[in-house]
């Protein structure tokens, strides 16, 4: 609601100056515009700078910060520790995830409350990778923090909560990496910005544990004909067996740095 | 949840994987739709779709709002979906607020399409009134009645055969306003526009147990999943959606095999589900 | 980490770590008959205090304060408000103070922490008190328009004096903060592209000047932690566990007394305890005051 006129605003309803209607540059390139350049000037498949960080929080068992482009997250991992008291009992362990954003993450404040499915969607993704026999009767708790959203907010915090995991120790068959594209008239982006995603004619993310060669998480939006979903999807596990090791030598290093 | 022995278990996995299910069904076979129209008469489209003993309502109303500043020339959808307490016990309290949770959310990506309106079943430019300044807004609200097994691919079925029952006022816009105030409208009682539905898609879900993938999973088949993927399909055979709902990770071969699959089974859903919504109409009509 | 020469009771039995976690107290409590707590540091030394500014580029003003492994993100966002009738030329300022459960095991999602609204009120009283912002030079057209200023505040990581580091982010966070130049446009104040920022075609700004606040006294604050005789400054949340009594002092950069809490505990202070912290206080200050002013300095380098 930026748009009211100042006439009927109450003494304490506010707008951000900023207009959203105001594209900074057009909006959507035509197939055959190949020149557009993206926001930050990188390729059409090219991701973003990933730079992860292990041991972010002290007070959590394991935690985790990363930072692809202006898309900052953290994440902390408590537990494994007591299940509710309101569980059953359950012979494997429980994991529960959470998703909540900064209200200064998105360009308007307070925009980023519209992505409640956040939380069992990275349920999901880390579920089929994380070994819940290990800790029967107990829950690990993941909660995730994105301090500024730049785009491809959901892959990232995937991303990170599994080094988060593995920073605290809790087994896993693999690292879970994921990534996605946007689908803009004909050409696919890998590793959207918001400008980008906010055009988006499609959307595929995948969350993938990279050494398995196994798909954990698959989302799709918008049409999609079979051969142009394959080049995507493909486009997604070639980058996240890349992101995979990117998030893999971040946790050598800090294992190094501890031994000495 | 569904309390089962290890012999039951068994017994569900050995028929899947021998091609016959427990209840005399092949893999690809769906349980009996039926479909009934205009069953909430308040709303401006309303359907009932059973399969078996799932029973899910899904009801649109139609009101006149203001297109998003991003968006002037499209209108506005919105998904809920609720799930009843009296269908599941487990759906009491925050059990049931999770499915809906979930549902809504997989609906909404399999049946809307991308931000910018692409690919959407609903051809949203349809449903602008004055560019910039009115448009309707379309509530679908879907009711999960009765549970056993695949709600979503009978909500996406409810919400397709609602869809095609609802009729739109047609608007008159009285003498053109000036720029920046809203223009009067008129709302016709008489007159009603009706949805071109072709374009909605089927959601097909594919879940798997053990080596094989069935369709129309019961809910005593559910608990046996590894994995499942809602894969949404439209008549020109375009995915227009997917999710994976949990489980253990999928090779990407599988997954593009049960792509193909879904392709094959969601034709004849489509089908059967169109004659189906013809007939709930024509019987709608008589009475 | 522990004691070397721990020679009755128990505690010669007992690894250090076991003791520490059985008998939280006597642990403390051995430390501090020798004058240093369990992190080495002496009872009125604080931890190692960093300031970053501008962390979160889509705000108009933000800091990432540290002390120790306490950790606060502050940011501010700018918004167009309509002033009320009683003050048509102030602007407000809205504080929130967030805990959200990545910061602490003990806060879970749905259920906020029990200290979060208790920081967020102290926070906007030392801050309103304080007078370190004049509401007038918020105002954009008198009467019409003014700026309503969003400061929110996360808790990234709680270990101990969160209303420390989170008045200092909050104080940073004001420092580092550009005001956007905006325009009038059809009753509606628009912020300026970028591009037109220097041409000015068509558009005034209506605040060309005010593009930073001018800071009056800035507050800066020390919690100590009273414990039978003893005066410990800065605790962890360890030690904020163990004892109870907790003394928060603000003073502004002229050591005037801002605001001072007392809330409860099981100790009662002297007036000399009290005093005590006070002198804590005003040599902290000026350690913070410092920390402060590289942190601006090093924004300008940049």
């Amino acid at each position: 609601m930026a748009a009211k006129p100042s006439t009927t605003t109450t003494a304490k309803a506010t707008y951000s100056p900023i207009d959203p209607t105001r594209k900074t540059r057009p909006p959507i390139f035509s197939g055959s515009d190949v020149d557009w350049l993206r926001p930050d000037s990188r390729g059409f498949h090219q991701c973003r700078p990933a730079f992860f960080r292990t041991g972010a929080v002290n007070s959590a068992s394991g935690s985790a910060y990363a930072e692809f482009g202006n898309t900052k997250v953290i994440v902390s991992v408590f537990g494994p520790r007591e299940s509710k008291k309101a569980m059953m009992y359950s012979n494997i362990g429980r994991l529960n995830c959470n998703v909540s954003y900064t209200t200064f993450a998105t360009p308007i404040r307070g925009q980023g409350s519209d992505h409640k499915d956040f939380s069992s969607m990275l349920h999901k993704a880390l579920e089929g990778a994380i070994i819940l026999e290990t800790f029967p009767k107990t829950t690990v708790d993941v909660f995730a923090l994105v301090l500024e959203s730049g785009g491809s907010d959901l892959p990232v915090v995937i991303s990170c909560a599994s080094v988060a995991l593995a920073d605290a120790g809790i087994m896993m068959y693999d690292l879970v990496a994921s990534v996605s594209v946007s689908c803009l008239g004909k050409n696919l982006l890998i590793d959207p910005v918001l400008e980008e995603e906010s055009y988006q004619d499609g959307s595929l993310m995948i969350a993938c544990m990279p050494s398995r060669y196994e798909v954990t998480q698959l989302t799709v939006t918008g049409e999609w004909s079979t051969p142009h979903f394959n080049e995507a999807m493909q486009l997604c596990l070639d980058a996240s067996a890349k992101l995979g090791k990117i998030m893999r030598s971040c946790l050598k290093e800090a294992a190094s740095d501890e031994q000495e | 949840m569904v309390g089962l022995s290890e012999g039951e278990k068994e017994f569900i996995k050995g028929g899947i994987a021998q091609d016959l299910r427990s209840d005399g069904r092949k893999r690809y076979t769906y349980r009996p739709i039926y479909v009934e129209t205009g069953v909430i008469p308040q709303a401006n489209g309303s359907a009932r779709v059973r399969m078996g003993s799932t029973d899910v309502i899904a009801s649109v109303k139609a009101e006149l709002g203001r297109p998003s500043a991003m968006q002037p020339d499209k209108g506005k959808v919105a998904i809920f979906v609720d799930c009843s307490p009296t269908a599941e016990p487990t759906f009491e309290g925050r059990g049931g607020e999770e499915l809906s949770a979930e549902l809504s959310s997989a609906l909404q990506r399999c049946l809307l399409g991308g931000k910018s309106g692409a690919g959407a079943g609903i051809d949203l430019s349809s449903l602008v009134v004055v560019e910039g300044k009115v448009c309707w807004d379309l509530y679908i609200d879907g009711l999960v009645i009765s549970s056993d097994g695949n709600l979503l691919d009978a909500l996406g079925a409810a919400i397709k055969a609602a869809l095609s029952n609802t009729g739109i006022p047609s608007v008159h816009v009285a003498a053109e306003a000036a720029s920046d105030e809203q223009p009067e409208v008129d709302i016709s009682d008489e007159e009603f526009l009706q949805f071109d539905t072709s374009g909605v898609p089927v959601i097909t879900t594919l879940t798997k147990v053990g080596k094989h993938y069935i369709v129309d999973a019961t809910l005593e088949e559910e608990s046996q999943m590894s994995s499942a993927v809602s894969i949404s399909i439209n008549r020109q055979g375009h995915i227009c959606g997917m999710i994976k709902r949990g489980g253990v990770g999928l090779d990407p071969s599988v997954i593009l095999d049960m792509i193909s699959v879904a392709n094959f089974v969601s034709r004849q859903l489509m089908d059967k589900l169109d004659s189906e919504i013809a007939a709930a109409e024509a019987d709608e009509e008589e009475s | 980490m522990g004691l070397p020469n721990a020679s009755e009771d128990l505690s010669s039995e007992m690894e250090v770590d076991a003791f520490r976690r059985l008998f939280p107290l006597r642990y403390f409590e051995r430390h501090l008959a020798e004058s240093i707590r369990p992190d080495a540091r002496s009872l009125s030394r604080a931890r190692n205090t960093t300031i970053s500014m501008g962390a979160v580029a889509s705000a108009d003003g933000s800091a990432l304060a540290k002390i120790g492994s306490t950790t606060m993100l502050a940011a501010i966002k700018m918004e167009v408000m309509t002033p009320s009738l009683e003050s048509p030329d102030e602007g407000c300022v809205s504080i929130d103070f967030h805990m959200p459960p990545i910061c602490s095991p003990l806060v879970r999602p749905g259920r906020p922490a029990e200290a979060a609204p208790v920081v967020a009120k102290q926070l906007s009283d030392t801050i309103s008190s304080s007078g370190m912002i004049n509401l007038k030079e918020l105002s954009l057209v008198g009467g019409k328009a003014a700026w309503m200023v969003y400061l929110d505040i996360y808790c990234l990581d709680a270990d101990g004096a969160l209303f420390d580091a989170a008045l200092l982010s909050a104080v940073a966070a004001f420092s580092n903060l550009q005001i956007p130049t905006v325009s009038l446009d059809d009753g509606k104040i628009v912020m300026l592209p970028e591009e037109q920022k220097e041409e000015n075609s068509e558009k005034e700004p209506v605040n060309k000047e005010k593009r930073k606040l001018t800071l009056g006294g800035i507050p800066f604050s020390l919690t100590c932690i009273l414990h039978k005789n003893y005066i410990l400054a800065d605790p962890t949340s360890e030690e904020e566990s163990i004892m109870e009594t907790l003394v928060t002092v603000v003073l502004d950069s002229s050591n005037q007394l801002v605001s001072l809490y007392k809330p409860g505990g099981a100790v009662l202070a002297y007036t000399s305890a009290v005093q005590d912290c006070i002198a804590l206080t005003r040599q902290r200050v000026k350690e913070l005051h410092q920390i402060l002013e590289e942190a601006i300095s090093g924004m300008e380098i940049d």
